[in-house]
């Protein structure tokens, strides 16, 4: 994928502003798996992770969209986002619009996270537009205590 | 570059509105989508995190002011990555006169305020019967 995207900035383009606008979105998509990587601008929704020993938080805000448009998958380290985030207003005859500024459309994110997630304690919760996805490290990770035993 | 429709949503940074407050903690300016029925105003406000408890509407001399305020987030989890911040939202609005200021009515879903500013009756559109002369 790195060539890929090397090769589509170097190589002159009839429409530079396309080329341009290719190589932004790759750079997003790719971000996407880099957990290093802070701040990306225009990837929706915005997210925060957090760490304990016991696992992560994954907080997204969501204003609007109900669970039921909203699909978490998780597969191995990888936690997938997706939905739809709908807009609905009576709109039509005798309604003007002064102001919009709420997106509505689809979304899509992908995150690498460090470690493996313990798929049966992982845990989905929706609260005042939050999502918050609370993700336990895979017990195997987990520092345990070990007893030394006496004869 | 992409020929199919599905429109993609592009995040947006917070707006962070710079009062001049002895309050600690951060506020934001909350997106809103503004409409005008023939019979009411509508405005619509993203607020995420925010709880309906913690919304305080006020309308005074023709500004209607929306406060909201967050949840501490909680527990000694250590910040990894962070792209959004948390905070209070803040938005002010100039209303017309022709609001019926004890009609405002207000609910919320999944965080999002619904503020339902009814016009007054004087001012509605209102159908003109023509007589015979």
């Amino acid at each position: 994928m790195n060539s890929f995207l090397r090769h589509a900035t170097r190589s002159p383009h009839p429409f530079p502003s396309l080329a341009r606008e290719l190589q932004r979105e790759m750079s997003q998509a790719m971000r996407s798996f880099d957990s290093a990587y802070h701040g990306p601008r225009g990837v929706y929704p915005p997210v925060n992770l957090s760490e304990s020993e016991e696992g992560y938080v994954l907080t997204a805000e969501l204003p609007g969209v109900s669970p039921e448009d909203i699909d978490v998958q998780i597969e191995g380290a990888t936690v997938t986002l997706s939905g739809q985030r709908k807009v609905e207003y009576a709109a039509g005859d005798g309604v003007a619009i002064h102001r919009r500024e709420r997106q509505s459309g689809n979304f899509r994110r992908a995150f690498e996270l460090p470690a493996e997630i313990d798929l049966d304690r992982a845990r989905a919760s929706h609260k005042n537009g939050v999502l918050t996805l609370e993700l336990p490290k895979s017990p195997a990770l987990q520092p345990r205590q070990i007893e030394i035993e006496t004869r | 570059m992409s020929e199919n429709e599905t429109s993609e949503i592009q995040a947006r940074e917070k707006a962070e509105v710079l009062t001049e407050d002895t309050r600690p903690g951060l506020l934001f300016k909350p997106d809103v989508d503004i409409l005008e029925h023939p019979d009411a105003f509508v405005i619509l406000a993203d607020l995420p995190g925010a709880s309906e408890e913690s919304v305080d509407i006020h309308l005074e001399k023709g500004v209607l002011t929306l406060d909201a305020r967050v949840a501490e987030p909680s527990g000694d989890r250590q910040t990894r990555y962070a792209e959004y911040r948390e905070g209070g939202y803040h938005r002010e609005f100039r209303i017309s006169d022709d609001v019926d200021a004890a009609g405002v009515s207000a609910k919320m879903r999944d965080g999002v305020l619904e503020l339902r500013l009814p016009k007054s009756p004087e001012s509605r559109p209102r159908r003109i019967e023509v007589a015979a002369a």
